[in-house]
């Protein structure tokens, strides 16, 4: 196992101030409130969560499970290698959230299209698409995409991911000109960036629970389109955030930035089944770390993913467990190259970490822009029996 | 005490022993291991355990609840390294008791017993990181070359004996209809179920367990192999390997006479020993593992017969409930790393077969011996009578109560 990329869980018990437990798990995410300090070392372990991403990135593209040039960048220090399960749940996860992308973006490609991807983190998927050479896709061909790209993170998170942004030309290139840095609190810290705005792609660093349609928005989200068809992302973050709060953010984009008329599609990646023996253990496990996933007990199935879109306005839905997306969702042809990557002795051990986590999908919006044809496709294909 | 002793003393309690050491009891595990034979015989009572897998307080917890060595005669069906934390201390341990007790300890080889394998799935890195060199790794996998590929335990009893309690409690019989026993790791009977009462299960449509019983502790399939349990009291040839059968062997004799002593091969019979899984499949089919094969209920079955076997015991595949049994308890499956790399959520199990005395202790050789391939096989020829099976189950060893151990093991997920 790759305890060298985990937080070191003395040093976080020190942030947290002398003399405090870590309590038991569940108990944590009950607290709504807690000292500034605590609530500080308990945002940094899920902005931690990043760095564990990045590093199973690098891992699974270095083991040649995903094809992705910018992942490198992301990572500081030594990279790891990580276990075959991990790299595959890896590999499936990218690949089901890039087909839903590359189907929302393939359809009718002339028209001006938008993602907003939360907690976006170090994710490299905005210099993947806009690295892309016309390649064969369906019927068409998928070409570099007509895109204005959003992410929104945690100030922390946006500085990091600036700064090799602003080192490497590879990177940088990509994002196009003309482009401005800034920083969002004080403009001195030209070193510290943690905002950017170019015409394709825009990092805001947003506190996520700070949305408040009471409030007037962010600097930045005067860049947001409110008129184009918009995929909002979730890969892995909304599940950190408190039920309520998880739905105030979706909501504040469906219902208060973008008027009803605009289509909106929501891709959201999270664990379920949280009361198996298994699940039971995966939040007992990450609770010790300080990681506690919120949501999982009022999202904890498919159906209730099902459900929860509707809840955010989002009539037509679709879902599958990482699990099924790789026995119905990838080719036999490259399920045979992927499978031939790595000797996986982990068989019963994939079915069961595969079955714990999920892509959910919904969106609205009328069948004439044509848009979410293949999100259909998609459940169609993978929530059929 | 001697070094050996001293050096046993050292393991239980999770410390390494020192280099040197380690070099001169690999030597002698060596020389033992290399006597054996590719399927060693081993005589009844005896448990069975499946894999280890480095975890290596879950490893004190079954010797716990199954008996310290030598009081209590183990067969070890591979698997011993990898994925935990103390695949080390585990797997000396485990080798310094063969070296002390021989006849007490029968060690068979898991396709994690593999350079190739134990590179990937951590007990290269852990080598490395406690010794600082991959001697002691290089050390562990010359032994690993010479591990039997598998066991045949013999003077098995179709009944099963009363299991060992507590002073203070009376010595309860089990009844000779007993096929099956589940006991908890508190000693503790779980459930029970009768040759002579199998149809009734099957009547009533319950492949897995009685009614009254925990239904997640019964196994599937635990219907009786035979029609009674009558005036015959042994239980059968038990084949132990770690995997499951090959398509390029059909008989116990064609383990026999494998070159065994190489790393173990990418494809073959060998191969297929240390990777095969049973299945729900007419015949043979490709396993998703890359190596090995599944094989179906016909092909146990058949197996079974023409080797006189009354059951196969396998471990490799991880079983929620510790294990599980299928194809009308032809095969079972047995499991013993509890909550499997710290996340699984899974319980344990290891399997005791109880010894044949009605005979004065003399043990039919024939088991196992090939000749009876010669006969016509008739598909739907009732198989032989099974031992008696006692399945002790037990959960992981709990964890430092007082909080945070430096090196709580931290298990990975899709973040």
């Amino acid at each position: 196992m790759s305890a060298s990329q985990i937080p070191n869980l003395n040093t976080l018990r020190n942030a947290r101030g002398r003399g405090r437990g870590w309590g038991h798990p569940g108990t944590v995410s009950s607290l709504p409130t807690g000292s500034e300090e605590d609530n500080f070392a308990k945002d940094k372990v899920v902005q931690q969560t990043d760095q564990d991403a990045s590093v199973s990135r690098l891992s699974a593209v270095e083991t040649g499970y995903l094809d992705d040039p910018f992942a490198k960048y992301f990572v500081s220090g030594e990279g790891q290698r990580r276990f075959p399960i991990i790299n595959r749940g890896t590999y499936v996860r990218t690949k089901a959230i890039d087909n839903l992308v590359n189907e929302f973006l393939s359809k009718d490609p002339a028209q001006e299209k938008q993602i907003v991807s939360l907690g976006a983190g170090s994710d490299t998927r905005f210099f993947r698409l806009m690295s892309r050479r016309p390649v064969p896709h369906g019927r068409g061909i998928l070409q570099r995409p007509n895109v204005i790209y959003h992410e929104i993170d945690f100030q922390a998170n946006t500085t990091q991911k600036l700064h090799p942004i602003k080192t490497f030309s590879e990177l940088r290139g990509h994002v196009g000109s003309p482009v401005s840095f800034s920083h969002s609190t004080n403009s001195s810290e030209i070193y510290n960036d943690d905002t950017l705005h170019a015409d394709q792609y825009h990092v805001h660093p947003v506190d996520l629970r700070n949305l408040d349609p009471s409030r007037p928005a962010p600097h930045g989200f005067n860049f947001i389109d409110t008129a184009l068809p918009t995929l909002i992302i979730s890969e892995c973050c909304l599940c950190y955030l408190a039920p309520a709060a998880a739905d105030t953010v979706v909501r504040y984009f469906t219902q208060h930035l973008f008027p009803n008329t605009t289509p909106v599609g929501l891709i959201l990646y999270e664990p379920i089944h949280p009361n198996d023996p298994f699940g039971k253990v995966m939040v007992s496990n990450l609770a010790a770390r300080g990681i506690v996933l919120q949501t999982l007990k009022k999202y904890g199935s498919l159906e209730a993913q099902a459900a929860r879109m509707k809840s955010y306005g989002l009539e037509s839905t679709g879902g599958a467990s990482v699990k099924d997306f790789w026995d119905k969702g990838v080719e036999e042809k490259e399920k045979e190259r992927v499978a031939g990557l790595e000797m996986v002795d982990e068989v019963e051990e994939w079915d069961l970490l595969a079955g714990h986590y999920c892509v959910a999908w919904g969106w609205r919006g009328g069948p004439e822009d044509n848009v979410w044809e293949g999100w259909k496709m998609m459940a169609e294909k993978l929530c059929r029996n | 005490m001697s070094d050996l002793d001293k050096a046993i003393s050292e393991l239980r309690a999770c410390k390494i022993i020192p280099e040197p050491q380690v070099r001169e009891i690999c030597h002698k595990a060596r020389e033992l291991l290399i006597e054996e034979a590719n399927v060693v015989q081993v005589d009844a009572p005896v448990t069975i355990c499946g894999d280890i897998h480095g975890q290596f307080h879950d490893l004190m917890e079954l010797f716990r609840v199954g008996g310290d060595v030598p009081d209590t005669n183990y067969l070890f069906m591979g698997d011993f390294v990898d994925r935990g934390f103390y695949s080390l201390e585990s797997f000396l341990l485990l080798l310094c008791l063969k070296v002390r007790y021989p006849d007490r300890i029968t060690l068979i080889r898991g396709n994690h017993e593999s350079r190739q394998i134990t590179t990937v799935y951590g007990f290269y890195d852990e080598c490395l990181r406690k010794y600082g060199s991959a001697n002691v790794w290089r050390y562990c996998c010359e032994v690993f070359d010479y591990l039997a590929l598998g066991a045949l335990v013999l003077g098995t009893s179709s009944t099963l004996e009363p299991s060992f309690t507590d002073q203070s409690q009376a010595i309860e019989p089990v009844d000779d209809d007993v096929e099956i026993e589940i006991m908890n790791s508190r000693n503790e009977v779980t459930a029970r179920f009768p040759r002579s009462r199998r149809r009734l299960f099957e009547s009533d449509g319950l492949n897995s367990s009685p009614p009254g019983t925990p239904s997640k502790t019964g196994p599937s399939g635990t219907g009786a192999t035979s029609d009674s349990g009558g005036s015959h009291h042994s239980g059968g040839a038990v084949l132990c390997v770690h995997g499951g059968l090959s398509p390029l062997i059909d008989s116990v004799d064609k383990i026999r006479l494998l070159d065994r002593k190489q790393e173990v091969p990418h494809e073959g019979a060998m191969c297929d020993l240390l990777w095969s899984d049973p299945d729900e499949i007419d015949t043979w089919g490709l396993s998703p593992r890359g190596a090995g094969f599944l094989f179906g209920p016909e092909i146990v079955k058949r197996f079974n017969h023409l080797n006189d076997l009354s059951l196969i015991a396998r471990a490799h595949q991880l079983v929620m409930e510790g294990f599980k049994e299928m194809f009308d308890s032809s095969i079972v499956t047995v499991w013993s790393a509890p909550n499997y790399c710290y996340r699984c959520g899974n319980v344990a199990a290891i399997l005791e077969l109880g010894e044949d005395t009605s005979n004065g202790g003399v043990i039919s050789r024939s088991n196992g011996d090939a000749g009876r391939s010669v006969q016509a096989f008739t598909p739907n020829l009732a198989p032989r009578s099974g031992p008696g099976r006692r399945y002790r189950v037990f959960e992981a060893a709990p964890q430092d109560p007082r909080g945070m151990p430096a090196k709580k093991p931290v298990a990975d997920y899709f973040l």
